[in-house]
C-alpha cells in the first residue's frame, strides 16, 4: 500500500542557471570591432638608398665614394645556383672544392646559417681595419628568385649568437653584376 | 483505496520551457576573444599589398611607409595600380632601362617637384617597391635602375614580417 505524496510544501531551493545573455551581448560587440581592427599580417621595409647621380651606365649600383687612404673590403656575397661565393678586396673565401663555392647548397637549398656564421669570422677578424666594414655588396645571377635575395639581406644584416642580436653588415648595396 | 502513484504523472515530458544551450558558444566566443585580443594592433595599415603576388618574408623591423607604388607582380608591372607594362616582355627588352615605366615615374616627379614648387613640401624620391617572391633578380635590378634614372633614388623593398 502506498501513501500519498505529503502536501507540506517543502522549501526547494532550485539552483538557477545563470543567464547568459548579457555576456553574449558583449561577445557580439566585442568580436566585430577587434575583428576590424586586427593585425594577421605585418608589413615590413628593407631599405636600400642609392646616390642620385651614381649609377653607371653598366648599371653599376655601386656607391661611389672619392677613393680614401685606407683600402676598402668591397666584401661581396655571390648568389649562383650552386650555392654562395664570398669574396673581398684582400682575398676569396674558397670553399672545399677548387673552384667551387664557398658555401654550397644542402640539400637542394641555400645555407643561410653557414653565411651568416662566416660573415661574423670576418667581421670579427676585420673589425677596425678597413672604413666600409659595415657594407655589404650582394650580387647574383640574373635567375636567382627575390625570395632568396631577400634571404641573403636578412643573413648578412645580423646574426643571433646567445639568443643576441648581433649587428653584422647592415649597410646593403646590389649590384647588377654579371649577365 | 490506497494511494497509486500515477505512472502517466512521472512520465510528463512536456516541462514548462526549452532551455537554450548556449555555453559551448560561449565557450567558443571566449577563445575568439582571446585571440583577437592578441592580434589588436593600433597603428593599421598604411600599404595595402597588392592581390595578384607574394611578398617575400624577411626578419626586418623597419615599419612601412607611404610613397609612390611599384608593383612587380607576376603578369603586369604597375604604377599607383595603374598596369604599365606586362612582366614576360621584360626578359626580351635591352639593357636595364624599362621605358614605359620610366616615362610614368618621371611624370610623378615633375608633379611633385611642381609641388615642392608650390608648397615647399619636399621631394623625398621615394619609392615603395612590391614584388612577387618569386621574380627573377634580372627583374628586380631592371627595375630598380630604372627608378633611380627617374629621379627615385630612395627605393623601400615591402616584405611580410616574420620572425628572426
Amino acid at each position: 500500500m502506498a501513501y500519498r505524496p505529503s502536501k507540506r510544501r517543502k522549501n526547494v531551493f532550485e539552483m538557477e542557471h545563470t543567464n547568459i545573455t548579457p555576456m553574449m551581448n558583449l561577445m557580439v560587440v566585442l568580436i566585430p570591432l577587434l575583428l576590424t581592427s586586427a593585425e594577421f599580417v605585418r608589413l615590413g621595409v628593407i631599405e636600400l638608398n642609392l646616390p642620385p647621380a651614381a649609377v653607371g651606365p653598366e648599371g653599376e649600383m655601386l656607391d661611389e665614394l672619392p677613393q680614401e687612404e685606407r683600402k676598402k673590403l668591397d666584401l661581396t656575397v655571390t648568389i649562383t645556383d650552386q650555392g654562395f661565393f664570398l669574396s673581398s678586396s684582400v682575398a676569396v673565401l674558397s670553399g672545399e672544392q677548387e673552384g667551387g663555392p664557398s658555401i654550397s647548397m644542402v640539400n637542394g637549398e641555400y645555407d643561410f646559417d653557414q653565411l651568416s656564421r662566416k660573415l661574423y669570422d670576418i667581421k670579427e677578424k676585420a673589425k677596425d681595419r678597413f672604413p666600409d666594414i659595415d657594407d655589404i655588396i650582394i650580387m647574383a645571377e640574373p635567375a636567382i628568385d627575390y625570395q632568396t635575395i631577400i634571404s641573403t639581406m636578412d643573413a648578412s644584416r645580423g646574426i643571433r649568437i646567445d639568443g643576441e642580436m648581433i649587428t653584422l653588415f647592415p649597410n646593403v648595396s646590389l649590384s647588377a653584376g654579371v649577365f | 483505496m490506497a494511494f497509486i502513484p500515477s505512472h502517466k504523472k512521472k512520465h510528463d515530458t512536456r516541462s514548462g520551457k526549452a532551455q537554450l544551450q548556449l555555453t559551448s558558444m560561449m565557450d567558443m566566443f571566449t577563445i575568439i576573444l582571446v585571440f583577437l585580443l592578441k592580434t589588436y594592433s593600433t597603428h593599421g595599415q598604411l600599404i595595402n599589398p597588392s592581390q595578384d603576388l607574394t611578398l617575400p618574408k624577411s626578419v626586418i623591423q623597419h615599419p612601412p611607409e607611404t610613397g609612390l607604388d611599384v608593383i612587380v607582380s607576376a603578369d603586369w608591372i604597375m604604377v599607383n595600380d595603374k598596369p604599365i607594362v606586362q612582366t614576360q616582355s621584360l626578359a626580351s627588352m635591352d639593357g636595364y632601362l624599362i621605358e614605359p615605366v620610366h616615362q610614368e615615374l618621371l611624370r610623378y616627379a615633375r608633379e611633385a617637384q611642381k609641388m615642392e614648387e608650390l608648397y615647399g613640401a619636399k621631394f623625398s624620391g621615394k619609392v615603395t617597391i612590391q614584388g612577387d617572391k618569386d621574380i627573377p633578380y634580372q627583374m628586380l635590378i631592371k627595375v630598380m635602375y630604372t627608378c633611380g634614372q627617374s629621379s627615385y633614388p630612395n627605393m623601400r623593398l615591402v616584405v611580410y614580417k616574420k620572425e628572426g
